[in-house]
This record gives structure tokens, sequence and C-alpha cells, in this order.
């Protein structure tokens, strides 16, 4: 019975994936003929059967620039970075979206070494580095066995060497996958959606202004009180907006 | 003939004067209306002389002079005239209206009466010290007045203020100047200019004056509450007429200064409305129109294009800022250039101010301005209202990206470039895989936990069986007792599982026998006697006694077919051929 649950549920979502391509080539047309709009309709009841694909959002963030739309523009090439973090058409795309926002923001540069660590650390996810990882035990339990059996003095010196190195290399990639856990958990990037939002001091309507944060900027969230959440700049300004201003990535 | 003319003529002339001769006896009075603290003079006069005058009753009036008789008698041209006067002083008695009724006279025979005389007895009046000081008289006939447009106008509504001067036909005014301007403090004032302006007749109080504009200022008050308009003050040369008369009987002037002030005049200027104040508020009060359009809305990079912003129309233009764009970053602004082009009218500024800025954009994109807003305040409806502009998009066809850092222009020696076309707009993807949004992740699940430690627990797993083995190995004993163990259960697993059925029991343990047999003697089936067997196990060294055994088992299963054998005995006998088996296999070489 419940097998046949199973089959069933994998058949439906089957059906699902190629009534998503049929609407995904529509909507691809309707981009083409100019019909921007109904193509965003048409991407977004996709994303309403909840899949996704750095293609779809990518199309989307397309559309919306087409439209002149800054923030949409520029919150689906984002998302669609997240999916596919090296593909040149997005971050292209994306550059020419950011134009459009009016805000000037400067990144504070990374220093040496911790640029390095960030950049291997973000060069896979943590479940690829947690996968890797576990090559690596098993790698290490193999060659360590070899080193426990192996007759020859040679051999078992390789196979000794050989699992060490395993190990170490184990250890660093588990760090490796709970670092960038950590930085995923950490990092909840947001677009600001409205036209002008001006940021507070405290999460409260009557504290002063800290500074003023228009539509398409990228903003980081650190905390949320109430309808107000705390963000930070690229450049390092903090303060509380309102959520409804910001969308979350 | 000439004789007759000049008679006829003469008669004419002497009829005429005859006619002129008319008598006339009348009475007149300093004035109609008085104070019931003044007094009042009556003359009743004829021009030829009578008798028997008779004064009205004064009934509600106190006589305090009079009657004061007075004659003239003047010759002029050879012609007489006659005048005759009975002059009285009244004080009234009360307020009220009275008449003064008529008084008779006898001339010539005829009795004459005037024609009564209605008088209006306010009340008192204050009195000059004296009616003939020139100051007096220049401060009756003199009058600067400033005229308020408005009095409650709302913050920053234009009011106007005109300064005029009235002066009386009876004076006559040299020269003023100004000792005291008003400094307007809390306005935003505006003169306009009045040079040139023309004498003009109109009335002051009900009296005929002329006027003089002196001065017309536009102001926006920039304040609420109760605001004070400083007096405009004047020092006057003028010339006042005298009772005096000189020898042709027009009044000797005489020559006076006044310094005369407009009253000081308060306003009360209202606050604009809080509710509905809009935020972009900046201050303006009027009636505007709001522009903003640019010179350019596709070009390339580096080129420059002009951005107007500009407010047109009637209010305090010159006292409000324009609304300030925010453009994106990449867009370089320099500082708007400010233009202004207002008349000052009575009815307020007029004109439009527009601030232009220059903007070059450095990267090819699309670039949306934003709709600004600007907001003002209605003094037609008293509401706020907002205009919007539209969102205007540049279009920057050609130029470097955003973002790339090696488009540092490479020097080329008069080669064409070719340019690449990374820069363009990437079209949309036409191929793509779906996943799940709702992704579950393998990280820190329990499976990923035992797939990362478990293998650890297979070294020491590994290592114990290793030494076990190693044990094993060593005993040599044991190892073949297992061995046998092993060897029975192989062979005699088939009878265990028919233990308790005779007849496939027994049919089950022979032929398990006879197999471990022929698998340890290497025999064939056909030649498995009971001789051959003893001999076979007896050269593979064998003890009798196991032989014996042996034989016996294969015997009892022949015999089990033919008699009656209870579970107990199965038993034994299993338990009994696992024995043999394994002693078997332990004893042979």
């Amino acid at each position: 019975m419940k097998m046949t649950l199973y089959i069933l549920s994998f058949l439906l979502s089957l059906s699902f994936f190629a009534q998503n391509d049929v609407v995904f080539d529509k909507a691809n047309t309707l981009y083409n003929e100019g019909k921007y709009a109904d193509a965003i309709s048409q991407y977004e009841s996709i994303l309403a059967t909840r899949n996704h694909s750095a293609a779809l959002y990518f199309n989307l963030g397309n559309a919306h620039y087409k439209l002149n739309h800054i923030a949409p523009s520029i919150y689906y090439y984002e998302k669609a970075l997240q999916l596919d973090p090296n593909d040149s058409d997005i971050k292209n795309n994306l550059a020419l979206a950011k134009n459009m926002t009016i805000d000037a923001i400067n990144v504070i540069p990374e220093g040496g070494l911790s640029k390095i660590l960030n950049k291997t650390t973000n060069s896979l996810t943590f479940d690829n580095w947690a996968k890797v990882s576990i090559g690596f035990v098993f790698c290490f339990v193999v060659l360590f066995l070899i080193y426990y059996f192996a007759y020859s003095s040679f051999r078992k010196r390789f196979a000794f060497l050989g699992s060490m190195t395993t190990l170490f290399l184990m250890c660093v990639t588990l760090l490796f996958a709970f670092h960038k856990f950590n930085l995923d958990k950490l990092d909840k990037p947001a677009i600001v959606f409205a036209q002008e939002s001006s940021v507070k001091n405290e999460p409260n309507s009557r504290s002063d202004d800290a500074f003023n944060l228009h539509e398409g900027t990228k903003v980081q969230v650190l905390d949320t009180v109430n309808n107000w959440k705390k963000i930070k700049l690229q450049d390092g300004k903090t303060g509380w907006i309102s959520s409804a201003d910001i969308k979350a990535l | 003939m000439k004789f007759t003319k000049y008679i006829s003529i003469l008669v004419f002339i002497l009829v005429t004067s005859m006619a002129s001769a008319q008598i006339k006896f009348e009475a007149k009075v300093s004035k109609q209306k008085l104070g019931v603290n003044e007094r009042l003079r009556v003359d009743f006069e004829m021009n030829q002389d009578g008798d028997n005058f008779n004064p009205p009753d004064f009934s509600n009036f106190t006589v305090i002079g009079g009657p004061n008789q007075s004659v003239s008698n003047s010759w002029i041209n050879g012609v007489r005239s006659f005048s005759k006067t009975y002059s009285y002083f009244l004080a009234p008695k009360g307020r009220g209206n009275f008449t003064l009724a008529q008084a008779t006279i006898n001339i010539g025979g005829e009795t004459y009466k005037t024609t009564p005389v209605k008088i209006e007895v306010t009340a008192a009046v204050d009195i000059p010290k004296d009616p003939n000081n020139p100051d007096y008289i220049a401060s009756e006939n003199i009058h600067l007045v400033a005229e308020v447009s408005k009095t409650n106008p709302y913050l920053n509504e234009a009011i106007t203020v005109v300064y005029k001067l009235y002066v009386s036909p009876n004076i006559a005014v040299d020269n003023w100047n100004e000792i005291d301007s008003p400094r307007y403090n809390d306005f935003w004032s505006q003169n306009i200019d009045t040079q040139g302006q023309k004498v003009q007749n109109g009335t002051f109080k009900g009296e005929d004056y002329r006027f003089l504009i002196l001065r017309k200022t536009v102001l926006y008050p920039q304040k609420t509450g109760k605001l004070d308009i400083e007096p405009l003050s004047l020092d006057i040369a003028l010339r006042v007429p005298t009772n005096r008369r000189d020898i042709f009987g027009s009044p000797l002037m005489s020559r006076a200064n006044k310094v005369v002030s407009a009253g000081n005049s308060t306003i009360t200027v209202k606050s604009l409305p809080e509710s509905g104040k809009p935020i972009d508020f900046s201050g303006a009060v009027g009636d505007f129109s709001f522009d903003v359009n640019t010179s350019k809305k596709v070009l390339d990079a580096s080129e420059s294009f002009q951005l107007k912003v500009a407010v047109k129309g009637n209010g305090n233009l010159k006292l409000f800022k324009l609304p300030k764009l925010s453009l994106p970053s990449s867009l370089e602004v320099y500082e708007p250039e400010h233009n202004e082009d207002i008349n000052t009218a009575l009815a307020g500024m007029q004109g439009s101010i527009s601030d232009s800025y220059t903007v070059v954009p450095q990267f090819k994109g699309k670039y949306p301005i934003p709709s600004v807003s600007f907001s003002y305040f209605d003094l037609k409806t008293e509401t706020y209202k907002r205009l919007s502009s539209d969102e205007i998009v540049i279009d920057v066809l050609a130029g470097p990206l955003n973002n790339s850092g090696d488009n540092t222009g490479v020097a080329n020696n008069g080669k064409q470039p070719v340019t690449l076309g990374n820069h363009q707009f990437a079209f949309i993807k036409t191929k793509t895989e779906f996943t799940s949004v709702d992704s579950n992740f393998f990280f820190k699940t329990k499976g990923f936990w035992s797939l990362l430690l478990l293998p650890f627990l297979a070294i020491p797993l590994a290592i114990v069986i290793r030494n076990k083995k190693a044990t094993r190995d060593a005993d040599v004993y044991g190892n073949r007792i297992r061995k046998a163990d092993r060897l029975a259960k192989k062979y005699l697993s088939h009878a265990k599982k028919s233990l308790g059925k005779k007849e496939a029991f027994y049919i089950a343990l022979e032929k398990a026998l006879h197999n471990y047999l022929k698998a340890k003697l290497h025999i064939e089936t056909g030649d498995l006697s009971k001789e051959i067997i003893n001999e076979m196990l007896g050269e593979k060294q064998v003890e009798n006694e196991v032989i014996l055994d042996f034989n016996k088992i294969l015997e009892s299963c022949e015999l089990a077919r033919y008699t009656p054998i209870d579970i107990v005995t199965m038993q034994e006998d299993y338990d009994r051929a696992a024995k043999t088996i394994s002693l078997i296999d332990k004893q042979a070489r």
C-alpha cells in the first residue's frame, strides 16, 4: 500500500516536472515576443509548484529588468546566483540591473587570509563538503586496514602515510563543512523593495533616521524585533528597517 | 432815429437793473450738524434794508450772543450792493433734531420770511483748540492710509500693502520725504515700482480727495500668529489756507510741516493645516505645475544630458526649495544650476524656477530616473496637492559595463578594436532542470553522522576479528573439533529437519552418512558396502570402536524402517551419528 503511494507520488512529481517544462517553454516564447508581464506570471506559476532552477530565476530577473522593475530583477538574479554561483550570464545581467539602483555602497575589501578562507569555504556547499569528508573517512579506514594487515614494510609505510593524510584531510573538510554551514546560517541576504525606506536607529518609528535606502540595495539581516529587521550594509553600516520594505532572498 | 436808439438802450439797461434788484432774505447757519458742546451761528441776511425784524423762537437753544447787526453798503463800478445781517450765537440745550423757525421782516411794505433750517445736534465732539491752527487744518485734510489686501492670510500667502496719501483739495502739498520706512520683520517683502504714479481723484470718508499711491509692497508672511506691519511715516511740507485773505479775496496760505504715519496694522497669519500635510512638503503655497524632463533619453556612455526639474505658476516661488533628485549611483551628476524667472506683481510672484542637472552616464545600461513628487498648498481649495513626475528611463546604448575591472583601455595603434559582445544584456536561458524548492540537506543528519563515524568502528572490529582468527589458527585441536562439528551439521542438517518423522528421518540419516563417506573417502555410490567402508576407514587409521559405531548406526537405519521407534531413540541416533562423524573426521588421516 505504502509502496504504491510512493510510486504514485513519484509519478505525479514526474508529471509535474513535465508540465513545468511546457510552461517554461511557453513563458520563454512570451518573453521573446516582448510580453514580459505575461512571461513573469507563467514563470511564477512554475515557482508555485515549489520547483525552481537557476535558469528560471534568471529568466524572471530578465523579464523584470525589461519592465524596469529594479528590486524584483535584482532579487531574482541574486536567487539565480545562489543556485548557480559561477554563471557569467547571471553575473553580467546582475551588474546591468545594479546600475539602476540609487544607493552607492562601498564594499569593504576582505583581508588576505580570511579572503582565501572564505573563497575556499564558498567553493562547495556544506553538503558537498560533508560528502567529501565521508569519502575521506572511507579512504582512511581502507588505508589504515591495509597498513594493519600488510606484511611488507614498504606497503605498511605507504599505507600509514596515506591513511594519516586522509585523516587530516577528513578533519579539514569537516571543518570547512561546519564553517560553510555557519556562514550559510548567518548569511541572510535581503533586497530592499520599497522605493525609498528610512533606516532607523531603533526598532520603532519614533527613533531617528540613521540613513535612507533605495530600491534594489542588498542588505544582510542580522536580527528581527516585531516588524523590524536589523540590517547590515556591505560597508558595515547597521540600522533597523521595516520588514515590509525588504524581501529576504 | 439815432436818438431813439440811445433811449431804447438806456431803457433796456434800466429794466435789467430793476430786475437784478430782487429782494433776498435768507437764514444761514454755520453748520447743520453739531455736537452738543458746540456753538452755532445763525445769520439772517437781506439785501435791502427793512424794518420790523422778528427773529424766530430759539426755544431749543440758548442765545449766547446777538443779535449783532451789521450793514455793508458798497458801490462797485456804479453798482450798489447792500447787505444787512442779524447774527445770533446759539448753544444747543440738548441732543436732537431741531428746526429753526422762520424769521420775518418788512421790506418796502411787504413781509418776507426765511425758510426753516433743520439742525441736528449730536453727542459732544472734541473741539480743537484752535480751528485756525495750520497743524490742525493739515491733520484734518491730509491722510496716509495703508490698505492691506487680506488680514488673515495663510503662512506664505501673498498679501499686498498699498500706501495711499489722501490730500484734500483745500491744501497743497509741496514736498515730502520718508522719515521711517517699514522694515517688515517676519515677512518676505518686495516693493513694486511706483515711479510715475499720477494723482488720482477719489473719496475718503465720503469727501472728495485727491490721492497718490506712494508705495506698493507684496508681503509673504514667514511666521504664524499676530504680526505687525510697521507704519510708514512721512514728513510733508504743505500749505494750508488761513482765514486771512489777500486783497483779491482769496485766502492766504501758510506753510506748515506735518508728520503723518499710516496706522499700525496687525494681521493674523494662519498656519497651514497639519492634517494631510505631505512628507515632501517644502513650503510651497500657491498654484503650480511641476515638470521633470531630460534633453535626451537614448545616448552613449560619457555623453552628457540635461535633466531639468521645473516648477511654474503663482506663489512663493522664491521661498521654497525644489525637490532633490535621487539618481542611480552609477550616473555622474553635477551640482544643479538654479534658474529663476519671476515677475512680482501686486498679485504675488509669478513665473518659474528650475534646477538643471548635468548628468553623465559612465556605463552601459538602463537608468531609471525615479518619479519625483512636489507638494504645495493650494489656496483656492485650501488643500495640499501633490504633483508627480513620470519615471524616465535613460537608455545608455554603448559603453563599458559596470563591475568590469579589466576594462582598461589598451593603446591601439590606429587599428579598429574588436569590441567584445560580452557586455550585452544576456538573453534568457532556454534549457533547465527543475529541482524542488524544499531541499533537504544531508549534512548533520543521522545518515551523515553514521557514515562519518561507523567506518572508524571497522578498524577495531577488523583488529578483533584478526586476533580471534590468529588464536583459532593457533588452537589445532579445537580447530579440528570445530571442523567436524561443522561437517556434521552440514551433512545432518536435512536429517535434523525431519526429526520426529521416522521414515523420512532415517532415510535422510542414512543418506547423510553415505554422503559423508563419499566425500571423505572419495568412493563412488555403487561400491558402497560395509566391507569396503570398514577397510577404507581402517586404512585411514580410524579406531575400531568408531567404525563399529558407524556400522551400528547404519544398521539401525535399516532396522528402523521396520520397527516402531519413538522420538527419543531418533534423537539418540542423531547425536550418535553426529559424534561418530566428528570422530571419524578427527581420526582419519
